[in-house]
């Protein structure tokens, strides 16, 4: 009896929940974010490490992902999670292919997962990336 | 047999935390769309009916060590769960002296950190935030700090009956809709300002404001730091999960923790488990302190403010320029 009662509840907090995702859905809540160039990405990047001065940068043509690179070499990749952004430094374990302006990176976490970015002349930074694993 | 209440102060609440939640969102609807994310929202719901699960399969091991340890109190201050009255304001109080403590422990030991971090996990700060709970706490050691309590003769339901209303009132101060309570309020209780920046990642915020119900056990042990109007906040974790993956969100550190100390030399095994987040043998990563330490050298100024007065931190908190109360 008392495992039904809590198996009701289980079931009733379960429908509540999905009720709530779905009205924050529905009142189409959480907007994408977008990255406008290399101010917004670097200040995104500062977010992601603090004291990550970008000099370099390269934005998704649709805003939603970049790379960045700092003075001494360090490359950030970052995307959108959410209605923010999530990065990472890479670092050896990272990698990157390029198909026309295409520039894909897998950060080496699998969890992080692969970031797409169509950008202008994608060879540099996939060089650049791959390049960390020689180091 | 000992006695215990048999109702859930947590369980009591939820209708009022859906329906809190449900006017946040048409705040959030009509002055901060970004305040809410469905996966997000998802997700920190999940979580929160989860633990409720993990505490009914794994939370009898702490109450039947509390029952253990009644038997060996020092004082007889109840013979039930619900008496004396003037045992419970002082119960209260030091239950939360209590949480301020396990909460710090949360923040500053690995072990624990590794329970602790799914409730910080989200890169927002609403009302569905605060219900982002750990399914994994029975698995830490916290509730050893409760046991003075119970060795004092206070009733581990009166103890049990505190911890949840501790919680409960912890629920309301999740949010970016209220800006400043008055100002009396704000000097003695946890307030939504005071726990923004305890969840915030700037590097002045992290590892701030451990209170649970009152504030002042921060004022007290030096860990209080005010919200800044000048410096907006970003949520989350120092490394952000980049995923929605709740099973990820869950277990990512304790995974990380195990593997770090199977990796680690055996002299450096036991400060994985035990020293401060971040903390490595090799300096390859960074704790909150040489994170704060390394944003104050390079800001070079102690307010905060970097040169020519520029805010080093993000500007996205939506709350900022709307410094009235919603």
């Amino acid at each position: 009896m008392e495992i039904d009662a809590r198996l009701l509840q289980f079931g009733g907090s379960l429908i509540a929940i999905l009720v709530l995702a779905w009205l924050a859905l529905a009142l189409r809540l959480g907007p994408r974010p977008k990255l406008v160039g290399h101010h917004d990405a670097a200040q995104a990047a500062g977010e992601v490490q603090d004291g990550f001065a970008a000099v370099e940068s390269a934005v998704a043509a649709d805003g939603s992902a970049a790379v960045l690179r700092d003075p001494v070499g360090k490359i950030m990749v970052l995307k959108e999670h959410g209605t923010h952004f999530a990065g990472r430094v890479l670092t050896a374990s990272a990698r990157a292919s390029i198909e026309g302006n295409t520039l894909s990176i897998d950060s080496g976490e699998r969890r992080f997962g692969a970031v797409t970015l169509n950008i202008e002349a994608p060879q540099a930074w996939a060089d650049a990336i791959n390049r960390l694993g020689k180091r | 047999m000992i006695d215990l209440p048999a109702f859930s102060v947590t369980q009591i609440a939820v209708p009022l935390f859906v329906a809190a939640i449900l006017i946040e969102m048409a705040w959030a609807k009509y002055r901060a769309r970004d305040a809410y994310e469905p996966k997000d929202t998802l997700v920190s719901l999940a979580f929160g009916l989860g633990s409720t699960v993990s505490g009914a399969l794994f939370g009898g091991f702490a109450l039947a060590i509390f029952i253990g340890a009644y038997e060996y109190r020092l004082f007889d201050i109840s013979e039930n769960w619900w008496g004396p009255l003037w045992a419970w304001p002082l119960v209260f109080v030091l239950d939360d002296l209590k949480y301020y403590w396990v909460h710090r422990a949360g923040h500053r030991i690995r072990w624990m950190w590794a329970a602790h971090v799914n409730h910080h996990s989200s890169q927002h700060y609403n009302l569905s935030t605060a219900l982002r709970q750990t399914w994994t706490g029975s698995f830490t050691f916290g509730f050893i700090l409760a046991l003075p309590l119970v060795l004092l003769g206070f009733h581990p339901g009166m103890i049990a009956v505190c911890g949840a209303i501790n919680l409960v009132y912890q629920f309301w101060i999740h949010t970016e809709a209220i800006d400043r309570m008055p100002r009396w309020f704000e000097a003695v209780m946890n307030t939504p300002s005071h726990h923004r920046v305890h969840h915030a990642t700037n590097p002045r915020y992290l590892d701030r404001n451990y209170a649970g119900v009152f504030i002042v056990w921060d004022k007290m042990f030096g860990t209080f730091e005010p919200e800044r109007e000048d410096e907006q906040i970003r949520y989350g974790i120092i490394k952000q999960l980049g995923s929605f993956n709740l099973l990820w969100a869950v277990f990512h550190e304790w995974i990380g923790m195990i593997g770090d100390i199977w990796r680690a030399p055996w002299r450096h095994k036991l400060s994985y488990l035990l020293r401060e987040p971040g903390w490595t043998h090799d300096n390859s990563r960074e704790t909150s302190d040489m994170i704060r330490e390394r944003w104050r050298e390079r800001t070079n100024a102690s307010d905060g403010l970097g040169e020519g007065g520029q805010i080093p931190v993000a500007d996205r908190n939506p709350i900022a320029d709307s410094p009235e109360a919603a």
